[in-house]
């Protein structure tokens, strides 16, 4: 980084907030250290810093918790990462209204507390609660279990606040719940992984705490059972909070290694409200799932909340990739027996979770031999993207090491809705600065 | 606005009858003037054509001779919208899509049904009832209006206080772009891949493309639902209510506020049984399993009386439960009973500041020496000022338009948005300063030109940027053809 530069951005954010050297450790992805991590204070300041680094040419990554750091294709070329951190207050928050107003950098675990305090929560329970921040999971459109109810980020984010790639700070959506004044610039940024702005400011709608919650985890003999289970719960009156489907790999990784039967699958079932309601549904589950091949449901501890998100990913002693796929919701059980299948004909390890009831499911990868031979891996992968494909799905490589990154494609092909993509990124950064050939279609 | 000789239409007229058949377009004067305006009568703006494809491929070809001709053009769904989004401003196209009207698919395992934009928004309901699901964003037009205006408006309704707007139940569309191409936005699955252009395009008010196929999602209708009417003697205190009811952590389904002059005009119309001495009535909703909720209910009526309810009545049948909610979906035509005209306004506020600007929109309506009735979505802070009129008094209906607009203002100052589900259309073009700064508008500008490069799609609308040439000002009232045979009403 040229020495203009980095003495144009101490002086915008005060020199301690610009790290630089042997302090970058924390922000090197895939073994590339950035030119400069730069900590602005304020949204003016965050504007400042896009437009020097704008101005120098200087590819900028906007950073959160660093959660979800190395998801994505890796930059060419690492430039400057913009951290959030110090831009993590809670600026409103009116009970009455249902919702709340933060800065970016604010962990999802600090938001949470703060509403719960008052009685209300966000409705979104990603992994990592206290590491990822808001800002980081409205960009990357991250989710836990509880969205088979309450949906995700798109649903919840009425109001967003982000910096430009020019360096002007634009806001969308508003404050209120239903709004329909101009396009809906929320959901533009949803998902967006930094390419068009950085989101400084989110308003978000809020729910009032359930009276009561309760897990249920019903164990089958056979993964494919549990295809016919959902279908019968999603059918029936039941209102559940979220329906997540292990593997036993997954179930044991989410401590729950002595509920899933070995070679079996786990069916883990939400439910909140009322307690007569929830009580209600607990038996009812109880009924509809019996005669379907589960066996007895045995009610789980709130603490099994938190490790079903991450099931999957933290399963494998050596996990060598991760993939995520979009699925309809009936092809849950058969994606996950039929992945494992793929993976175990090539001799490798997998561990499965889905949110069952949306279809969205995660599987992780692994090998007993030596991880610098990827060959096996690149395979199972591209076949488990068609396999995505034929159902009408997609797949996401979540996570892998370079080595495998460079094979397959991280994102899978958007067709023709790719073009559209490009152009609006086109038309808001067409200095290419914001996370540069890190997203889909080369964006 | 583009002019076209007499002759070059004839040769237009011919060509786009070997695209999509002869009895598939109109260009005869009279055929057009039930095209020149939407909902809201106050706009209207002539066509050159109205074209009636039945298929994405005849859309795209009519596209693509509008494209190749400079044509502005437009989609029309069924005509209910009330911000003049539909409108022909600059002359043009109209595409209607009231001949792509089918459910193509459902899927009951998915809980997803693929429908054509012309399909009208209850019909889809009555589709998948028989089996027990419905498609729950529920526009009062809802016997009228069309999925593809919805998805153009983004359109609401009472329930969508606890079930969310039409984005909330869009996971997919087939476009035709501006320039013709034929493209797929999302899909069946519930995560999109890369940017969310389902999410972009719900709302664009017809301005990045035409949807012709449409991915919703169904819900399965619920076991149990009761009906509340909660009546007041304050309005103030019927508005607190509003917030009590959530902060004791109850999200009803729906949670509608009607006031005195509404009350008056529906009992005379319909005689619905609401008290005529009351100042405002709530009508609240809850939805879900059967156990539990008659408890449910009771802390909602606790949580009313405490806000000072004189009287909480629940509907003891599905007949009772449908009389209250006729008064409430009659509103609209009933103020025909006590006014020559009104004009619906939409705003939103966030809904503790609820007292405050009803007693402001009352002052406001007031100064203006003119009445006005509320009926709205008060659990959402979405308002409904009517302001009632005579248009046959010289100058009545541009107070009603100043009226307006400073309602609007109000609404801007508190926090809240110009439009909660009718639009900006042409309307409110020139409010949207009211809440956003040029950059935002710039950004909105940027992106509209990613979808809509030659600004050819649905011209005039939106931005405040320029004039259109539109007929505005004291055109004297009446209602809509499809008002007039009551098969909508505005809500």
């Amino acid at each position: 980084m040229p020495d203009a530069l980095r003495e144009k951005l101490s002086a915008a954010v005060g020199p301690a907030n610009v790290l630089t050297g042997i302090e970058l450790s924390p922000y090197v992805v895939e073994g590339r250290t950035p030119e400069a991590a730069v900590f602005p204070g304020s949204i003016d300041e965050v504007a400042a810093v896009v437009g020097l680094a704008a101005e120098a040419g200087v590819p900028v990554t906007p950073w959160g918790g660093g959660a979800a750091a190395s998801v994505g294709t890796p930059a060419a070329r690492a430039g400057l990462v913009l951290g959030l951190r110090r831009m993590s207050r809670l600026l409103e928050h009116e009970p009455g209204d249902l919702t709340a107003t933060v800065e970016a950098g604010i962990t999802i675990g600090a938001f949470q507390t703060a509403l719960r305090s008052r009685g209300q929560w966000m409705s979104l329970d990603p992994a990592d609660a206290e590491r990822a921040t808001v800002g980081g999971v409205l960009a990357t459109n991250a989710s836990g279990p509880r969205r088979h109810l309450y949906g995700t980020a798109r649903d919840l984010l009425i109001g967003v606040t982000v910096v430009t790639a020019d360096g002007a700070v634009v806001r969308g959506g508003g404050k209120v719940v239903k709004n329909v004044a101009g396009y809906d610039l929320p959901k533009l940024f949803v998902g967006s992984y930094g390419t068009l702005g950085v989101i400084v400011e989110a308003t978000v709608k809020l729910r009032p705490l359930p009276d009561h919650e309760q897990l249920q985890a019903v164990p089958f003999e056979r993964l494919k059972d549990t295809g016919v289970a959902v279908k019968a719960m999603m059918g029936s009156d039941l209102i559940p909070s979220a329906i997540e489907l292990l593997d036993a790999a997954a179930a044991s990784s989410a401590g729950l290694a002595g509920d899933a039967p070995p070679g079996g699958a786990l069916l883990v079932v939400g439910f909140d409200g009322p307690r007569e309601q929830v009580e209600w549904q607990c038996a009812e589950l109880a009924r509809l799932i019996a005669p379907l091949g589960g066996r007895q449901a045995r009610p789980l501890e709130a603490e099994a909340w938190p490790r079903l998100a991450a099931a999957a990913s933290t399963a494998l002693p050596a996990t060598a990739a991760v993939m995520t796929f979009s699925v309809l919701p009936s092809l849950v059980a058969e994606t996950m027996d039929q992945g494992a299948g793929i993976a175990r004909a090539r001799g490798l390890h997998t561990a499965w979770a889905a949110h069952a009831g949306v279809g969205a499911v995660r599987a992780a990868l692994a090998s007993d031999a030596a991880p610098h031979e990827p060959d096996a891996i690149v395979t199972v992968l591209g076949e488990w993207r068609e396999m995505a494909r034929a159902g009408g799905g997609h797949a996401t490589l979540e996570w892998a090491p370079l080595a495998v990154k460079s094979r397959v494609p991280v994102w899978d092909d958007p067709g023709a809705a790719g073009r559209v993509m490009q152009r609006i990124k086109a038309q808001l950064d067409p200095g290419n600065i914001l996370n540069p050939g890190r997203f889909i279609a080369g964006i | 606005m583009a002019t076209l000789t007499d002759s070059r239409k004839r040769e237009l007229r011919r060509e786009l009858e070997t695209l999509v058949g002869p009895g598939a377009v109109l260009s005869d004067p009279d055929e057009l003037l039930v095209y020149e305006s939407d909902g809201l009568t106050l706009f209207r703006a002539l066509a050159d054509f109205v074209v009636f494809p039945t298929s994405a491929e005849h859309v795209s070809a009519i596209v693509k001779l509008a494209h190749r001709e400079r044509l502005p053009f437009v989609a029309r769904g069924a005509g209910t919208g009330l911000s003049g989004g539909c409108l022909p401003a600059e002359g043009g196209v109209v595409i209607s899509l009231m001949r792509m009207n089918r459910v193509l698919e459902v899927d009951y395992a998915n809980q997803i049904a693929v429908v054509e934009p012309g399909l009208v928004n209850l019909h889809l309901s009555w589709n998948v009832g028989p089996r027990g699901y419905y498609y729950a964003p529920d526009p009062s037009s809802q016997q009228a209006c069309t999925i593809g205006g919805n998805i153009a408006n983004n359109s609401g309704g009472p329930h969508t206080l606890k079930y969310g707007v039409t984005t909330n139940h869009v996971l997919g569309l087939q476009v035709v772009m501006p320039d013709g191409e034929i493209v797929w936005l999302g899909d069946r699955t519930r995560d999109a891949q890369g940017y969310d252009l389902a999410g972009v395009f719900v709302g664009s008010e017809g301005t990045f493309g035409i949807a012709t196929q449409i991915v919703v999602r169904i819900l399965k209708k619920p076991q149990a639902v009761k009906t509340v009417l909660a009546v007041f003697d304050q309005i103030d205190s019927a508005s607190a209510a509003v917030s009590a009811v959530i902060a004791r952590g109850l999200v009803p389904a729906a949670m509608e506020m009607i006031d005195h002059l509404t009350i008056q005009a529906v009992e005379d119309a319909f005689n619905c049984g609401y008290p005529r001495d009351a100042d405002a009535a709530l009508l609240i909703e809850l939805d879900g399993l059967a156990v539990g909720m008659e408890a449910q209910a009771e802390r909602i009526v606790e949580a009313c009386r405490d806000a000072g309810a004189r009287e909480t009545r629940t509907a003891k049948s599905e007949a009772e439960r449908q009389l209250l909610w006729k008064g409430r979906k009659s509103a609209f035509g009933a103020y025909g009973r006590v006014s020559p005209a009104y004009m619906v306004m939409d705003g939103v506020i966030p809904r503790t500041k609820l007292p405050y600007v009803l007693s402001r929109v009352n002052e406001i309506v007031a100064a203006h020496g003119l009445r006005v009735g509320n009926v709205f979505h008060a659990g959402d802070g979405n308002l409904h000022p009517n302001i009632l009129y005579d248009p046959r008094k010289p100058g009545e209906e541009e107070r009603v338009v100043a009226a307006g607009a400073e309602i609007m203002k109000v609404c801007a100052a508190v926090g809240g948005s110009i439009s909660g589900e009718h639009g900006i259309g042409l309307e409110k073009a020139d409010f949207m300063p009211f809440i956003f700064s040029a950059a935002d508008l710039s950004l909105m500008q940027r992106l509209k030109s990613a979808f809509n490069p030659t600004g050819l799609c649905n011209p005039g609308k939106i931005f405040p940027t320029k004039k259109s040439c539109v007929e505005v000002g004291p055109v004297a009232y009446r209602p809509h053809a499809i008002e007039e045979k009551g098969l909508a009403q505005r809500f």
